[in-house]
């Protein structure tokens, strides 16, 4: 299945000016998204120079590479999550509840209220309307295009579009925020009723089964802030640039119960929205965001209507996050309650690696946001025209149907299938449809019967994601494209991965060559001329030669011999593999390596056993 | 940028502006201190009155309230604030680029109340706007308050130092001044004239107005001289104004009124005649001076005899809580357009080199914002503040859109034409719904008027002594209570002038100034007939009077 639709829709979103790479936004991977009391209120880091500045909770700095690390961990985990951590996902005798509020930047050319473009890396200051920086007199114009996005993400969360919505202000201080208020849409957002089926293979804690449905309660558009950088000297400077670029926020309904489950559904968000493109990036590079509303009660109480007083954990940037802060949250409201005291309702704060959320600010210092419809603009009217078209342009690229058809068409196991559609955004499974279409082209050329087993897609996937990982700790050092490019040529692993399958190289020599590809170091040579010109073709043994090593290897074992009789005579049930491959090594370590496969050792070995040594056996007795 | 240093300390240096180099005494007669800035002389062509020669472009003088943006290095944007006392704009308002367009030459800024904020042009950075009168010939007459907020456009055109002035209403800031000084002053509908550039004080009241000695001169320019509809104002729709009425619905609600394709000059003065001008009850109040009232009474007989008009009693029964809704929805808007004043990006900022005056509370712009408003500014931030709070706005916000409502349905119920913007279902009546003492012209209904006649202010203009003496600050918003309905409903509405008979006030309480307001208000989009009439009424109105 080819998944066009991203490129096709690029060209007809954005006329190819978007950046799609190398825009990592290390600063804003732990900007509050909407609102925390740093963003309204202080500027204690900026004056008093002498006293070292007091940290501002949220906006501690955590490294760059530190970050990327903890995601790739969590990434790599999420297969085992389930098992891993079922002694984490309840606690006896309390029930959790959470609701999840997910912020994404849309895939637009223009701002929502401006037509300056949207970048990222661009020179600082240089995408600036009047509106964005409230010029005086200036006015909102509202981009219409920037609704294709925003309903293709709404439809793939399975939305009601609402034919009227509309913007509404919610006021709060911030540098960042120029006109002191943040267009929204409170009252009356876009899209409402939504819903995310998440299977157990989407990583789904074990005690919601099979699969659940997580509810969507609204989706709204709303403007994003500028980007702060701090500098030496208690400076901030501000890029502009960023200043109502269009975001979506996703609210859910408080109807998980399990943090694995919450993890799994911000993770399954990611996948929607990029698999329709309505996003840039994700949570990788700071496209996406999430804060949790975390709450406990105790069972007994659970047939009735109230939840616990709940507390909000604010800016979470990975899957990790989510579900270990969660746990961390849920953990601390049963230890107060339990030792007799009272749940606040209030806003925490997270950092990746720590084990306790800390309180931001509690109901005394929450905001008034004095939400006021926006007089200015007027209402968005939907067609639904618009929306049916959307949706049969969307028909066939959701992920759960891509999903279903890698394991059918392809063999691939779940985990594996959803791990090549998460992993670069979506980027790792287009590479892996280009590999394989290479591949089948040149065992085409070949031999057709080839390409009808399965062997070479799992030969195929394993590869884009296993050797292709093991390259590097950070899957960013890949470069993948959204086209599906990296700096490993799709042509060159295809070429390479040829080989292998059909036996010419080994696959050590495959790896090496994998490793010379990443690195530039296969030059114009191409992978087959420098397999040629530096003789590494494998030249296999003739059976002679594996016979004679096999030979070699079972004398003095007679003991082990005995195994494969006892097995014949049916004394014992399993087939003596172990005993076997223990002779394959040996056989393998006495022989010429580079030119032995061990499958083929062990064919001959067999071979010998049952022809050779257990006639010899019998004869004897 | 950096939001901590200097870029924003850039304007302050140069502190207040040069006003007083630029407005000497000897072009402005007495210290009427309307302008806060004027262009230089040299800039202004010397043949700049008005041209009777049709075949060039007719020139004018502008003067422009200094809450519109002009984009002459020599004309800073102030709003009249101190948080702005050199600020320019990056870029001019469109109202005035159309002007230029069509012959005008912008002699200067015109001091206002702060932000707009006000009934009698005194809270303003630069001091007040005086509008003082000749007394008996010897310049010593008593200082009255000149109306706000456009107080300053007003006493400019009113000292003839501008031809025509841009000025902006929100609830009534262009009729209010017009009727203190004695000119025209006119409020177009909602969404006709382009407010980008405009620095708004409440977006969905706020409308660009016009001032002027003479409608004629008002309307030559929003409606045009001739049926060539193409220059005129009335048909230009801004794509940079989101509430700038597109083009086809400017067509559209002009096809459903009359005098927007007509040739004036022929079949247009007929149609004047026999109109019927609805007197609107409500607004007989307690609060009404009787030379105001007599004035009234003056002109509905005339406009009966001279115009073979009729004259009608209609009820306006959501009149009493317009003044409440408007003063809970404008501070509320302005509350929030006014949050963007921070000193950050542009604007005053306060010193903040010891860091006390921003660090005493941890925030940013707390003192910047204390220091740049003024107290009628603030008053309004902090009650439009309170009335968004979540704890208050369903008790004031959300009950003042419904008053709001129910006025516009008030305005549509006593018109002949229909509301082209008002929803299907609201534009028929049930006249069970109407209250029981609106009297009713025959089994279907009370009478439908082509017009309201009503005074522009409750009083003629008070001394500004007695302004500052005002006990409450509420007693000024007072002034506004006949202006407002109109803003509310986003109708075209304009005051002309009439003298009082210096007999029927109480003359030893009177200024010697004895002219007043009277205003006409027509349903949306009728400004074209509007202003037809208008100009034929203030004809009459100096007639008599002669």
């Amino acid at each position: 299945m080819a998944r066009i639709p991203m490129a096709e829709l690029s060209r007809y979103l954005l006329s190819g000016q978007l950046c799609r790479h190398g825009c990592l936004r290390a600063q804003t991977l732990l900007r509050p998204i909407a609102t925390s009391s740093a963003r309204y209120m202080t500027t204690q880091t900026e004056n008093k120079s002498t006293a070292p500045p007091a940290p501002t909770l949220d906006n501690q700095p955590v490294p760059l590479r530190k970050q990327l690390k903890e995601q790739a961990r969590a990434l790599k985990s999420t297969g085992k999550k389930k098992k891993k951590n079922t002694d984490n996902q309840t606690v006896p005798g309390w029930e959790l509840t959470v609701g999840i509020e997910i912020h994404a930047q849309l895939n637009t050319a223009r701002k929502l209220f401006s037509s300056a473009a949207t970048s990222f890396n661009d020179t600082p200051n240089s995408h600036v309307a009047l509106f964005d920086v409230a010029m005086p007199g200036s006015q909102p114009v509202f981009q219409p295009e920037t609704l294709i996005p925003a309903v293709r993400a709404a439809l793939a969360l399975d939305c009601d579009i609402q034919r009227v919505s509309r913007f509404d202000r919610k006021h709060y201080f911030h540098w960042d925020q120029p006109s002191g208020y943040q267009i929204t849409q409170y009252y009356e957002p876009f899209a409402r009723d939504g819903k995310v089926m998440l299977h157990s293979r989407d990583g789904i804690a074990a005690e919601d089964g099979d699969s659940i449905t997580v509810g969507i309660k609204q989706v709204q558009m709303e403007q994003d802030t500028a980007k702060t950088t701090a500098q030496p000297g208690e400076v901030q400077w501000l890029d502009f640039n960023r200043v109502g670029v269009p975001l979506i926020e996703i609210i859910t309904l408080p109807v998980i119960h399990h943090p694995a489950t919450a993890a799994a559904f911000v993770r399954k968000v990611q996948m929607l929205l990029s698999s329709v493109d309505a996003c840039v990036s994700g949570m990788e590079t700071g496209g996406l965001r999430a804060d949790v509303n975390v709450s406990v009660r105790r069972t007994d109480d659970s047939d009735t209507a109230t939840l616990g007083t709940r507390t909000e954990i604010k800016n979470l940037s990975s899957f990790k996050a989510v579900e270990d802060a969660i746990i961390a949250e849920r953990d601390r409201q049963i230890a107060v309650l339990e030792s007799g005291g009272v749940v606040e309702g209030e806003t925490r704060g997270w950092s990746l690696g720590s084990t306790e959320t800390r309180r931001l600010r509690g109901k005394e210092g929450e905001v008034d946001y004095r939400y006021m419809p926006d007089p200015d603009l007027g209402p968005v009217v939907i067609g639904h025209d618009l929306v049916s078209h959307l949706a049969d342009s969307i028909t066939g690229v959701l992920p759960d149907v891509e999903v279903e058809d890698l394991m059918k068409r392809y063999g691939l196991s779940s985990k594996d299938a959803l791990a090549l559609m998460l992993l670069d955004d979506g980027g790792r499974v287009q590479y892996f449809y280009n590999v394989l279409a290479a591949l089948e082209a040149r065992l085409g050329d070949d031999n057709t019967t080839s390409t009808s087993d399965r062997q070479h897609a799992l030969l195929v996937a394993n590869w884009c994601l296993h050797e292709l990982g093991k390259l590097t700790d950070l899957s960013s050092d890949l470069q993948m494209t959204a086209e599906g490019q990296c700096r490993v040529p799709s042509a060159e692993l295809a070429d390479i991965l040829f080989h292998l399958h059909q036996r010419q190289i080994t696959s050590k020599v495959a790896k090496e060559l994998l490793w010379r590809s990443y690195r530039g170091d296969l030059g114009p040579n191409g992978v087959t001329r420098t397999i040629e010109s530096e003789g590494l073709w494998f030249e296999e043994l003739p059976d002679r030669e594996y016979a004679e090593l096999a030979d070699a290897a079972v004398q003095g074992e007679e003991k082990v011999l005995a195994e494969f009789l006892r097995f014949k005579e049916g004394k014992s049930k399993a087939y003596p593999q172990g005993k076997l491959m223990f002779l394959v090594g040996r056989m393998m370590r006495s022989g010429p390596e580079q030119r032995m496969d061990p499958a083929s050792a062990e064919r001959v070995l067999r071979a010998r056993i049952d022809e050779v040594y257990i006639p010899a056996l019998e004869s004897k007795l | 940028m950096s939001a901590r240093s200097t870029l924003t300390e850039l304007h302050l240096r140069h502190a207040i502006p040069t006003r007083h180099q630029v407005v000497g005494a000897a072009t402005q007669r007495r210290y009427l201190n309307q302008f806060i800035c004027k262009a230089p002389q040299s800039s202004i062509p010397q043949d700049v009155s008005p041209s009777s020669s049709p075949a060039t472009l007719p020139r004018f003088r502008l003067a422009v309230k200094d809450n519109i943006a002009t984009a002459s290095s020599d004309l800073p944007t102030t709003c009249a604030s101190r948080f702005l006392p050199s600020y320019k704009s990056p870029f001019e308002a469109t109202i005035v680029t159309q002007l230029r367009a069509r012959g005008a030459t912008v002699v200067g800024k015109t001091n206002l109340d702060e932000f707009g904020m006000g009934s009698h042009s005194v809270h303003s950075a630069f001091g007040a706007v005086v509008n003082e009168t000749d007394g008996n010939g010897q310049g010593d007459g008593p200082r009255l308050s000149a109306g706000g907020s456009s107080g300053g456009s007003a006493m400019a055109v009113a000292a003839g130092e501008a031809d025509v002035a841009l000025g902006t209403d929100t609830g009534g800031s262009v009729r209010l001044p017009a009727a203190y000084t004695g000119v025209v002053g006119f409020k177009p509908s909602y969404g006709m004239l382009s407010r980008h550039g405009v620095v708004p004080y409440a977006n969905s009241l706020d409308t660009v107005g016009l001032l002027a000695p003479s409608a004629a001169a008002i309307s030559d320019l929003v409606i045009g001289r001739r049926s060539n509809s193409k220059s005129s104002l009335w048909a230009e729709h801004d794509p940079k104004d989101p509430t700038s009425l597109l083009p086809a619905a400017r067509e559209r609600c002009a096809q459903h009124r009359r005098g927007y394709h007509e040739d004036r000059a022929e079949d247009w003065p007929s149609t004047l005649q026999g109109l019927t001008f609805g007197i609107p009850l409500e607004y007989n109040i307690e609060e009404l001076d009787p030379c105001i009232r007599d004035a009234w009474a003056a002109a509905a007989a005339l406009v009966r005899h001279e115009l073979n008009a009729r004259i009608v009693p209609v009820s306006l029964p959501s009149t009493r809580h317009a003044l409440s809704a408007y003063y809970v929805i404008a501070p509320a808007e302005a509350s929030s357009n006014l949050a963007k004043y921070d000193g950050v990006r542009y604007g005053r900022r306060a010193n903040d080199d010891t860091s006390d005056s921003d660090a005493a509370d941890g925030v940013l712009y707390a003192a910047s914002r204390g220091q740049g408003f003024g107290e009628e500014v603030r008053r309004r931030i902090l009650l439009g503040s309170y009335t968004l709070s979540s704890e208050a706005m369903d008790n004031y916000f959300i009950q003042a859109q419904r008053v709001r409502r129910l006025v516009r349905r008030d305005f549509d119920r006593v018109f002949a034409l229909s509301n082209p913007l008002a929803p299907e279902e609201d534009r028929s009546f049930d006249l069970s719904d109407l209250p029981d003492h609106v009297v009713l012209e025959d089994k279907f209904g009370p009478s439908e008027v082509d017009f309201l006649l009503c005074p522009t202010a409750p009083t003629l203009p008070p001394r500004l002594e007695d302004v500052f003496q005002q006990k409450s600050p509420v007693d000024a918003y007072m002034n506004d209570v006949f202006t407002v309905p109109a803003s509310l409903a986003g109708l075209p509405a304009i005051s002309i002038p009439i003298e009082v008979s210096a007999t029927s006030g109480n003359v030893s309480q009177q200024p010697s100034n004895n002219v007043a307001g009277m205003q006409l208000i027509g349903q949306y989009w009728d400004d074209a007939r509007l202003l037809a009439v208008a100009d034929r009424m203030a004809k009459l109105f100096s007639d008599e009077h002669h």
